[in-house]
């Protein structure tokens, strides 16, 4: 209990918190509309008028950062659902099968997995990426695969290690059938890594989706989006810093926040 | 002869895991390709002529045989398989140049910004480390373990443009783009250096914490020895271990940050190659950049595999049973002591 | 004349942002080569003591108060490298866990030699050289080839030598023993607490030898400091304090320990089903398993870990099944238990061979076979609370719906002698020996014949450790129960077994009635480990 009282972690929540509003009503943070701009008002340094400043078209640099959320943030969490889903599901069906029927199966379809762990995830999505379209929905799904593979390995490694712990054979000497094994102490044992892992991931696939963005694949302007935005700031980086460092801060807040509380679903016990 | 049989137990499960790692890799880009909606070599035609509606029956035939996409998926993935064991990674959709040729001119712009990175990354993270754990002070101890999560939350086009603002155009120390003159390197090393940097230092520093908290050091710090001494060695080749093994996954790492790095930076290089046949949509060169990192990564875990006997005497192999021969004294029960040391207890193995 | 003299001190600890005092302020003299043993059970501080005198506590603690006399002077005040020449060199220490207390990347030889070139200043030859020999006088064969291999190379046995031979590589005019040798085999126990005496004897050394065993104390210490929760309840020359004790922990102490004084424990109440003649419920007949061992770079090689047993169990009887680790007692107790499959042999319940079933009459098998596990900490799923972990055979087998369940939970905690109000704790909330009652509740909760409990008192200190063997003689008595008892400790068989059977090597050396065997065992063997059992002085 302790551990969630922790400054830095309350700090993370009330950031998640934040993601969250941004991505549902940006309106409530940022009433401007995010395509429009002034050409009069270009690129202005940060004030109190234009936190983040105004970029080329003076548009609204805060008001895009905050309407951009919703892309960049689903498109992170689509990317971890589908990894966590297939690659759970993987590695589920694996650790529970070694030693029974599977063992075989198992090492052929682990060393696949290490294939997708070994190949960066980032070209992984880009090959998708390039087979399916721009857009980005197929980034989610290319860096959801890439992220699969780590998902297989940590389920089956805590299939696994619970498997192994005495009470998993205890329950069966007791004579629970073995389904009422896997759902009564396997799973819910084996849970917390899991999702302390997707946590982790959700930061490491708010970065790739962005880094995508960044290189031009995913949505096309003028919809905002915060690789793409600090893509386009690329180009008066000499000039005007704030197109690039704000949003780029924003992603850092961002992945911070949910690295950190990656750590203390981890820990607490 | 007993000898070069041993080698060859070691060895020869290892290269057989080489060989598999590469095919297995070309198996999955093949399989992501072709189950994947959509018709490669019609998207690349429907890029260059900048319209997909006019294309042309017979330019397209040719262009599948050039590439190796006709005839039905099971004579497709034998063909390109074959191709691949002589080598040949196919022929660009995009520019009909073969794929080999075009990576091999840029492999070297890459390596040499992977290699500096990965030099300053580890060595940085080495350093700090060793400051983590033999500086006098607690909250300098504590400071320096907090820094990683940072170098992994900062996305390297951030890091990039910001070293550019810095050092090429404030201060004018370095280029900002290009691959011609040596210094160029720089930037862009240490751009990727943060991320490589911070995953090894929290794989290296986690050894080490527990490394430092064995009975050995305990040991070793009841013997008398200093900070330093217990340091050098005790911890630090304890650590080894799993950090080497975190270098395969780095090596992974570096390979797909250099798409960011060399976009930021200009550069030439392996990264820049991909971005532009992801803009062509050429997914045979994409495909024969990742089989060229499979090999790369599956080189280097196979030289982090033979480097653990190295590192670590008990994974040596073993010379005959280790000959724990009673001594003299032990009148008793010498063989029930020796063989709880030679069997690590077979009761608690079988029960898992 | 005093080497050692410890005033008033405090050793505490940091937890989360908790404080925990772990040493209350404690008084403690070791007269110059004089042996003294620190003793306690798990909790009490001793083990912060042995750290704290050599100024060598985990990262988390620190010393708070008092003063460490050590040959005249307060090590407590002298600045660290000072400290550093003394440890090692003046002060030796011997570590409780060999196996883990040797650095497995660095040459036996070279783990010595760091301590003799640094406070012997020796070169770098001729401390190689008196490597060997310390190796050679701690009695291990072939010193020199020793020095060149590598820790795991060495059985613990072998390798607590090696710690020892450095404790007192430097000449050191006192060593602290932390449990030396509770990692250890009794019969080998022996030889090195017999190996540890010597050298003391030899050269005069004062050693403060800290153990949980009142037996080892008895046999080796001169004088006995007794610890609980941080503080020195009982002190004071050895016979003195195990004869007379003047504390009340110490007395329950003393009643406790398996090696003192093994009186049969007999059921407090008197038993309802005796009047039968016992038939036998279990038959175990020519078992036998191999495993192959697995070296890298070599190929598998097989192992046999049981070779050939046969036993009975009578019902209603307690049967002890004694063997040192790698005696193959805990593999033969899997497969009479069905966990393990056996290689070649049969094992028969009321006359039925059960040797082969799998699936659903396996599960059905457990109706009759329950086992308690060794580790009160690993057995009990730590999500569940212990109410539902007792029920859980029940839910299994579809007894009874989810009140009757949940009522007849109850009734086996007040059977186990746990109150109620625990029914709704997990086991992170419980102490070890609550644990290890709520695991024999469980066991009991289908009613079987027979209780499988391998080494189940052997985690617990010993004074719960009485606790939970009264309880399960008089579980046995009530319900007519016969027990397959695993253990290493001829102490616990002393207090509980109608019937032994000693292993070795996979292959039973003798069997037969606990007074016979225990009074006049037939092998040579048997009667190594008797005596082996430390307490024998105090006896």
């Amino acid at each position: 209990m302790t551990k969630l009282l922790r400054p830095t972690t309350i700090v993370s929540l009330l950031v998640v918190l934040l993601c969250l509003v941004m991505a549902f009503a940006p309106q409530l943070i940022a009433p401007g509309d995010p395509l429009a701009g002034t050409p009069r008002d270009r690129l202005l340094p940060p004030s109190a008028e234009h936190l983040f400043g105004t970029d080329s078209l003076g548009r609204d640099v805060f008001t895009r950062v905050v309407h951009g959320a919703w892309l960049s943030l689903a498109a992170a969490t689509a990317a971890v659902l589908i990894g966590g889903v297939v690659g759970g599901a993987i590695g589920l069906l694996c650790g529970a099968a070694r030693g029974r029927v599977g063992t075989a199966i198992d090492f052929v379809v682990m060393r696949f997995v290490d294939v997708l762990i070994a190949v960066p995830g980032i070209l992984l999505a880009l090959i998708v990426v390039a087979t399916l379209g721009f857009g980005p929905w197929s980034i989610a799904l290319g860096v959801g695969l890439g992220a699969a593979g780590s998902f297989a390995r940590i389920m089956r490694a805590q299939v696994l290690r619970v498997r192994g712990e005495e009470y998993v054979e205890a329950a069966a000497v007791l004579g629970v059938r073995p389904l009422g094994v896997l759902g009564r102490h396997i799973l819910p044992n084996a849970a917390r890594p899991v999702l302390a892992m997707a946590a982790l991931e959700l930061g490491t696939a708010v970065l790739s989706v962005s880094a995508i963005s960044f290189l031009g694949f995913g949505v096309a302007p003028p919809a905002p989006e915060w690789g793409a935005l600090v893509s386009s700031g690329r180009d008066y980086i000499a000039t005007s810093w704030w197109l690039t460092v704000l949003p780029g801060a924003v992603i850092v807040g961002v992945v911070l926040a949910v690295t950190r509380l990656a750590r203390v679903i981890g820990e607490a016990r | 002869m007993a000898r070069a049989g041993t080698a060859l137990r070691l060895v020869g499960p290892k290269v057989l895991q080489f060989a598999f790692v590469v095919w297995a890799t070309y198996t999955v880009t093949f399989l992501l390709v072709r189950v994947l909606p959509g018709d490669p070599v019609l998207a690349a035609l429907a890029v260059q002529s900048g319209d997909a509606t006019t294309v042309d029956p017979e330019q397209l035939a040719a262009l599948r045989e050039a590439a190796g996409l006709d005839g039905s998926l099971l004579e497709q993935y034998l063909g390109q398989l074959g191709a691949l064991l002589t080598g040949d990674l196919g022929t660009s959709l995009a520019t009909g140049r073969p794929v080999v040729d075009m990576i091999a001119a840029v492999v070297p712009g890459s390596l040499a910004v992977a290699g500096l990175a990965l030099v300053i990354g580890v060595g940085t993270s080495v350093v700090l480390a060793f400051l983590a754990s033999i500086a006098p002070w607690r909250w300098l101890r504590d400071l320096l373990v907090q820094l990683p999560p940072l170098g992994v939350a900062v996305p390297a086009f951030v890091t990039g443009l910001i070293l550019i603002s810095v050092f090429s155009f404030s201060l004018g120390l370095l280029p900002a783009s290009g691959s011609r003159s040596g210094d160029s390197v720089i930037l862009p090393a240490i751009t990727l250096a943060f991320p490589v940097g911070a995953i090894f230092f929290q794989v290296f520093i986690t050894a080490i914490r527990e490394a430092e908290s064995s009975g050995y050091v305990f040991t070793a710090e009841a013997k008398g020895l200093g900070r330093v001494a217990v340091f050098g060695r005790h911890v630090l080749r304890n650590a080894l271990l799993p950090s080497v093994t975190s270098i395969g996954l780095l090596i992974g790492y570096l390979a797909g940050g250099t798409a960011v790095v060399e976009t930021v930076f200009s550069r030439e290089g392996i990264g820049r190659l991909v971005v532009s046949a992801v803009l062509a949509r050429d997914v045979s060169v994409i495909q024969g950049v990742i089989i060229v990192v499979a090999v790369v990564y599956a080189l280097a875990a196979l030289l982090v595999d033979l480097s653990y006997p190295l590192i670590d005497p008990r994974l040596r192999p073993g010379k005959a049973a280790p000959k724990a021969t009673a001594p003299s004294t032990f009148s008793i029960a010498p063989e029930a002591d020796a063989l709880s040391a030679s069997t690590q207890d077979p009761q608690n193995g079988a029960a898992k | 004349m005093n080497i050692l003299e410890v005033e008033n001190l405090q050793v505490r600890y940091r937890v989360g942002r908790r404080r925990v005092e772990a040493v209350r302020g404690i008084d403690l003299s070791v007269p110059r080569g004089g042996i003294v043993a620190l003793v306690g059970e798990s909790g009490s501080g001793k083990s912060s003591v042995s750290q704290a005198l050599i100024r060598r506590l985990a990262a988390n603690g620190e010393i708070v108060g008092g003063s460490v006399c050590f040959d005249g002077q307060d090590l407590l005040k002298l600045p660290m490298k000072r400290m550093r020449s003394i440890r090692g060199g003046a002060i030796g220490f011997v570590p409780q866990d060999p196996n883990s207390s040797l650095n497995p990347t660095l040459r036996i030889g070279e783990q010595l030699v760091e301590g003799l070139r640094l406070h012997l200043r020796l070169g770098r030859e001729e401390a190689a050289e008196r490597a060997v020999r310390i190796l050679g006088d701690v009695g291990l064969s072939h010193p020199e080839a020793r020095a060149r291999q590598y820790p795991h190379e060495l059985s613990g046995g072998m390798k607590q030598r090696v710690l020892i031979g450095m404790a007192w590589s430097c000449d050191p005019q006192l060593v602290i023993a932390d449990e030396p040798t509770s990692a250890l085999d009794v019969t080998v126990q022996r030889l090195v607490l017999d190996q540890m005496q010597q050298l003391a004897s030899d050269r005069g050394t004062a050693v403060l030898m800290v153990t949980h065993d009142l037996g080892v104390a008895a046999d080796r210490a001169e004088q006995v400091v007794v610890m609980r929760h941080g503080e020195v309840v009982d002190a004071g020359p050895t016979s003195a304090v195990l004869h007379a004790p003047t504390h009340e922990y110490t007395r329950d102490l003393v009643a406790a320990a398996p090696g003192l004084n093994s009186v049969r424990l007999s059921a407090s109440a008197p038993s309802s089903a005796q009047a039968e003649p016992p038939h036998p419920l279990l038959e175990i007949r020519d078992l036998r398993k191999t495993f192959s061992l697995r070296r890298p770079g070599a190929a598998p090689e097989p192992f046999t870990a049981v070779d050939g047993v046969s036993l009975t169990v009578p019902a209603g009887r307690t049967v002890a099944l004694v063997g040192e680790s790698g005696s193959g007692k805990t593999t033969t107790a899997r497969m009479a238990a069905r966990i393990g499959t056996a290689d070649s042999g049969s094992v028969l319940l009321d006359g039925r061979d059960v040797t082969t079933l799998t699936g659903d009459p396996l599960r059905q098998l457990r109706r009759d076979v329950q086992v308690v596990y060794q580790n009160p900490f690993g057995s009990l799923d730590p999500r569940l609370s212990v109410a539902r972990i007792i029920a859980e055979p029940l839910r299994a087998f579809g007894i009874g719906g989810r009140r009757e369940q949940q009522r007849t939970a109850l009734e086996l905690l007040d059977s186990v002698q746990l109150a109620q109000t625990l029914a709704d704790r997990r086991p992170a909330e419980l102490s070890g020996g609550q644990r290890q009652r709520v695991a024999i509740a469980r066991a009991l909760a289908l009613s079987p014949r027979l209780l499988v409990l391998d080494e189940p008192v052997s985690a617990l200190d010993v004074s719960v450790q009485q606790q939970v063997l009264q309880l399960l003689v008089d579980l046995k008595a009530e319900r007519g129960v016969g027990y397959l008892f695993i253990t290493h400790d001829f102490g616990v068989v002393r207090q509980i077994a109608d019937e032994v059977v000693v292993m070795r090597q996979g292959r039973v050396v003798e069997q037969g009635p606990a007074e016979r065997l225990l009074g006049t065992p037939d092998h040579e063997y048997t009667r190594a480990l008797l005596e082996a059992v430390p307490g024998a002085a105090a006896r």
